[in-house]
């Protein structure tokens, strides 16, 4: 015992107690989360090992949390959720699209208050623009460095997001790094992420990485990971031609509504989300339905 | 009784000279200067004999050659100054006549106006000296639709029914009408005496860059700031003036979106103006003139967590703006069309809203949920046997992907697309097709490419030449949209674009 309290007092000197399992919440409490607006997501998120009365879930503030996932998944609806709640809880929120992806009339149809939200907006690659200097972009301004563009578009994203977090201007934040390349992340040095959580670090500012795998998340933070697949488990489906066979359950479902072809809509996709965190054995799942919106 | 001065070819420090002879009560808009004539009867004699002193005061003033004063009395402020911006010499309108007098005036009159109360500053030593003066921005007309609608004059604006004008032009509209029928928008605010805020310093050696400009500039904001606190007043927008060893003046208008009066933070965000439109030659003068504006009364609630100080989200969006480019950083506002993705870049701005009035607000945009699953009262519902429901986002590709479709009876069967991340083959299931069009009716009616629609606003001004891959924008559109699910269950947003039937991936469903 005399040497834990030694190392944690010296972790503590370092300013590193973040990184000790004791320091982390078991629960987490009204005021250090940002609600999603999805009771039972929040829920999930709140208690990991299973529904407790009385708390209220979301992302842990203070914290870097991520959400991943393929396409269609629901992944970026999840992070527009919470986004949109907290806009409406009347906080100040902030999107660094690091691909200029964001939509705001969808945004706006699905509940976002958009004077709240602070959009940094990266740079759209068109079909030349990998290949040229972007300098011709109007309202772009050249980026020098060294690097593929991409990486100096990854590069500029990131530091809008250091810019936004050390502000305090935002009580949540969401950077989108769904099309970056896999390899360019992977050269992102460690220390980038752990700077973001030096910089929130006891703030109540909530970090979300938005991405197609996994990136980072503190260690208080949480992994929501959607459209994840279930091996092993198959059902019995129709082909086409009406021979039955036996297939992998697919990780998402689209649900359309309509059976006539010219009366067929999409209503939204069934995911399954597995929701993890420090401290916790076994991840929770999760089975969510996503709901289309009107943006006209 | 208000009068109404206007004089182009006399200097407006001349024009307020005349007014401040013959009442305390006068108030400058733009190149207007309205006074408060109400009780200057017993010593100028009625409207006529002193809307005749005005003018006779005025001529005084006047170069030969140039264009004769105005002066218009009436009984409210507004018919007073639309009547001197649109008629000639001495006007004088008996008190209950003002709607008639304000009949024949064009309509351009009033957007001129609105343009003027708007803009200007609403007292005369808060606008920028000569030396600070930039090109005033060419504005879009305010009034256009009455144009489209055949309504010249403002007494044919004014005889329309006011619902059906609040229907089309909302609030605003009506306020217009109000203006066009010569009714007070809000009382006069005279003016008082003000010592402006303005500081320079001459430099023995010229500076170059921008570290050694930063002491110069503490060392004027300071004292700058300290008068600001003792007068309870904050900028609102700082000029800046630097004459160059060129000979040059190289001159920045910075607008603040808050009033703030601390120095580092007006310095730092001068620093990073300049930083983003950095002078070309060394400096010989730094010059700052402050346009002041009452201070900020900052009052929260209890109930509400605090909003960031508008001195933090000023030094956050100068940085980013810096960083990322001025129309890159901001907040998105939805446009009233119904062009698909159509939206703009506004400033971002600390919302001094509080929450429930933004809850308010949030039931009129309340997520607009596809009719089978709206829920019965408003709001999204949890489904049956479903733990969450979560919207769905659209991932819009500001470059659309054009793609090969093979079509079957009408209904894309499988895509093909040459970009990397992209899924291509068999569409298992297609919804659609959803065909709008619009803005066909506009002048530039040509229809655009696809790859147009949505980008609206300031991030592709006008006046910046179009990008190697991006041909002439067009307002208009004609096109189908499809939802298609492919094999590995991405769900793409599909549009084939009617004139010239090239298909497009819009975005991903997520």
């Amino acid at each position: 015992m005399a040497v834990r309290a030694t190392v944690e007092a010296l972790l503590r000197e370092r300013k590193l107690d973040r990184t000790l399992t004791s320091a982390i919440p078991e629960r987490l409490g009204e005021d250090a989360v940002a609600p999603l607006g999805v009771d039972a997501l929040d829920l999930a998120l709140a208690g990991l090992t299973g529904p407790q009365r009385g708390l209220a879930g979301g992302l842990p503030r203070g914290q870097v949390s991520e959400v991943v996932g393929p396409a269609s998944s629901g992944r970026t609806g999840l992070v527009w959720a919470a986004l949109a709640a907290a806009t409406r809880r009347g906080e100040t929120v902030a999107l660094i699209d690091t691909f200029d992806r964001f939509d705001p009339p969808t945004a706006a149809a699905c509940g976002m208050v958009l004077p709240r939200l602070l959009w940094v907006r990266g740079q759209a690659v068109s079909k030349t623009a990998v290949a040229i200097d972007p300098a011709w972009l109007p309202g772009v301004r050249a980026v020098n460095g060294p690097g593929t563009f991409v990486e100096r578009v990854i590069d500029r994203a990131l530091k809008s997001l250091n810019l936004v977090v050390q502000s305090g201007v935002c009580t949540l934040v969401a950077i989108d790094l769904i099309d970056v390349p896999a390899q360019a992340l992977r050269r992102l040095p460690a220390a980038t992420w752990f700077r973001i959580e030096r910089a929130i670090e006891g703030s109540d500012t909530a970090v979300v990485i938005l991405a197609a795998q996994p990136v980072a998340r503190s260690s208080g933070g949480r992994s929501i990971a959607t459209g994840i697949s279930t091996p092993g488990s198959r059902q019995e489906v129709s082909s086409r031609q009406g021979v039955p066979s036996r297939q992998e359950v697919p990780s998402r479902q689209v649900l359309w509504k309509g059976e006539h072809d010219r009366t067929r809509r999409l209503s939204g996709v069934r995911v399954r989300a597995s929701i993890s965190a420090a401290r916790s054995n076994q991840a929770r799942q999760l089975d969510f339905d996503t709901f289309c919106v009107s943006a006209s | 009784m208000f009068a109404a001065l206007c004089a182009p070819s006399i200097p407006a420090a001349a024009i307020l000279d005349v007014a401040r002879a013959f009442t305390p009560r006068f108030e400058q808009v733009g190149p207007l200067v309205l006074l408060d004539a109400g009780g200057l009867s017993r010593l100028f004699g009625n409207a006529q004999e002193l809307g005749t002193h005005l003018s006779e005061a005025l001529a005084k003033h006047a170069t030969a050659g140039g264009t004769a004063p105005r002066v218009a009395m009436a009984s409210t402020q507004t018919a007073a100054a639309l009547l001197v911006l649109g008629r000639p010499g001495l006007t004088v309108v008996e008190p209950g006549q003002e709607e008639k007098a304000l009949a024949p005036l064009s309509v351009s009159v009033l957007d001129r106006y609105e343009h003027l109360r708007t803009s200007a500053p609403s007292h005369p030593s808060s606008s920028a000296p000569e030396h600070f003066s930039t090109p005033a921005p060419k504005h879009p007309s305010t009034l256009a639709p009455l144009a489209k609608w055949g309504i010249r004059t403002l007494g044919a604006f004014a005889a329309l029914a006011g619902p059906e004008v609040f229907e089309r032009l909302g609030d605003r509209g009506l306020q217009w009408q109000a203006l066009a029928r010569g009714i007070d928008a809000r009382p006069l605010v005279p003016w008082v005496d003000e010592v402006p805020f303005e500081a320079a310093l001459e430099l023995e050696w010229p500076i170059e860059g921008l570290e050694p400009l930063s002491f110069v500039l503490a060392r004027l904001f300071e004292p700058l700031s300290e008068r600001l606190e003792q007068a309870d007043r904050g900028a609102a927008v700082i000029y800046t003036s630097l004459r160059l060893t060129t000979k040059r003046v190289h001159t920045r208008r910075l607008p603040l979106p808050a009033p703030m009066r601390d120095p580092k933070t007006l310095r730092t965000l001068v620093l990073l103006d300049l930083e983003t439109h950095p002078p070309d030659a060394p400096i010989d003068t730094v010059r700052v003139f402050i346009e002041p504006t009452p201070g900020r009364v900052t009052q929260w609630t209890l109930l509400e967590r605090a909003q960031p100080a508008p001195e933090q989200v000023s030094t956050l969006i100068a940085r980013l703006s810096a960083l990322m480019g001025d129309t890159h950083v901001g907040s998105p506002r939805l446009l009233d069309t119904w062009k698909p993705g159509a939206f703009e870049m506004a400033a971002f701005q600390v919302s001094e809203v509080s929450a429930f009035a933004a809850k308010g607000r949030y039931g009129e945009t309340s997520p607009k949920l596809a009719p089978e699953t709206r829920a019965s009262e408003g709001g999204p519902e949890v489904p049956k046997g479903q733990g969450a429901e979560v919207p769905s986002a659209l991932r819009r590709f500001r470059f659309p992907i054009p793609t090969r479709v093979q079509v079957q009876e009408g209904r894309p069967v499988r895509i093909v697309t040459d970009r990397n991340g992209f899924t291509s083959g068999a569409v298992v299931q297609a919804a659609g097709p959803w065909r709008t069009s619009g803005e066909w009716w506009a002048e530039s009616g040509q229809v655009g490419p696809v790859g147009q629609v949505g980008q609206v606003g300031k991030s592709h001004p006008s006046n910046q030449p179009d990008p190697p891959d991006q041909p002439h924008q067009s307002q208009a559109w004609d096109r189908d949209e499809w939802d298609v699910a492919m094999t590995d269950g991405t769900i793409y947003r599909l549009v084939v674009e009617r004139g010239v039937g090239q298909w497009f991936l819009e975005g991903v469903v997520d």
